[in-house]
């Protein structure tokens, strides 16, 4: 499944009703369900903060090849910007030291199994992949 | 979607999706949180970092006053993702 979405924050709903489709259609668990939508939003509000420039939409792709899940993300017309090279987070620091930002794509990095970032003909495509074990499906 | 309860017994209840989208429906409902509260998952359904960043900001606020949030009767899921993020060493809870 492909559908382009808004470059605003507010597609969420909209983003979220197209994850739940392919869920169903895929007949994919809860578990891996709550990951796809945790990686979809992390991915798709860090290209509308981080990425400059860009046409008015966003592309997302889901797709599931036997036992791995795909997510994909492109972005176009914009500068290069590697989310994936972002540094790690210190989870173990005490509250007064916590920040926010970065946690997003800490989640993403620890809920999928690979992410990778490809910038070509200033489209940025940033795949992430969730293998599946025999109970997710 | 996403809305906030306050139940009888003083319990802030949050009730769906706490995403990007909503978050500041949720920081507009603490800023008159100043003591500390209970709150109370059973009815979210998922969280992402912009919820968890406004937890960690109000944690911080309150915390500066002697004042903190416990949180109470989270899904698996969720717990995951507390876990993940370190919170459950920065949260109470249940």
């Amino acid at each position: 499944m492909e559908k382009n979405f808004k470059r605003e924050i507010s597609a969420l709903d909209e983003i979220f009703s197209f994850v739940d489709d392919f869920v169903t259609e895929s007949r994919i668990d809860d578990a891996v369900a709550f990951s796809i939508r945790l990686a979809v939003e992390e991915l798709f509000t860090n290209f509308v903060r981080h990425n400059t420039g860009g046409l008015d939409h966003i592309a997302i792709s889901l797709k599931r090849d036997s036992n791995q899940l795909l997510i994909q993300l492109k972005d176009f017309q914009v500068e290069p910007f590697d989310m994936t090279k972002v540094k790690s987070v210190d989870v173990d620091l005490p509250l007064e030291k916590r920040k926010a930002g970065e946690l997003g794509i800490h989640l993403v990095k620890s809920i999928v199994d690979k992410l990778s970032y490809e910038y070509s003909k200033r489209t940025l495509c940033v795949t992430a992949i969730k293998n599946l074990e025999e109970q997710d499906v | 979607m996403f809305s906030i309860k306050r139940a009888k017994d003083g319990h802030i209840l949050l009730v769906g999706r706490l995403d990007a989208a909503q978050v500041d429906r949720a920081r507009n409902y603490f800023r008159s949180v100043t003591e500390s509260c209970t709150l109370d998952f059973t009815d979210l359904d998922y969280i992402s970092s912009a919820g968890l960043g406004f937890l960690l900001g109000t944690q911080k606020r309150l915390s500066e006053s002697g004042h903190k949030l416990k949180l109470v009767n989270m899904n698996k899921y969720i717990r995951d993702i507390f876990r993940i993020a370190g919170f459950d060493n920065i949260f109470d809870i249940e």
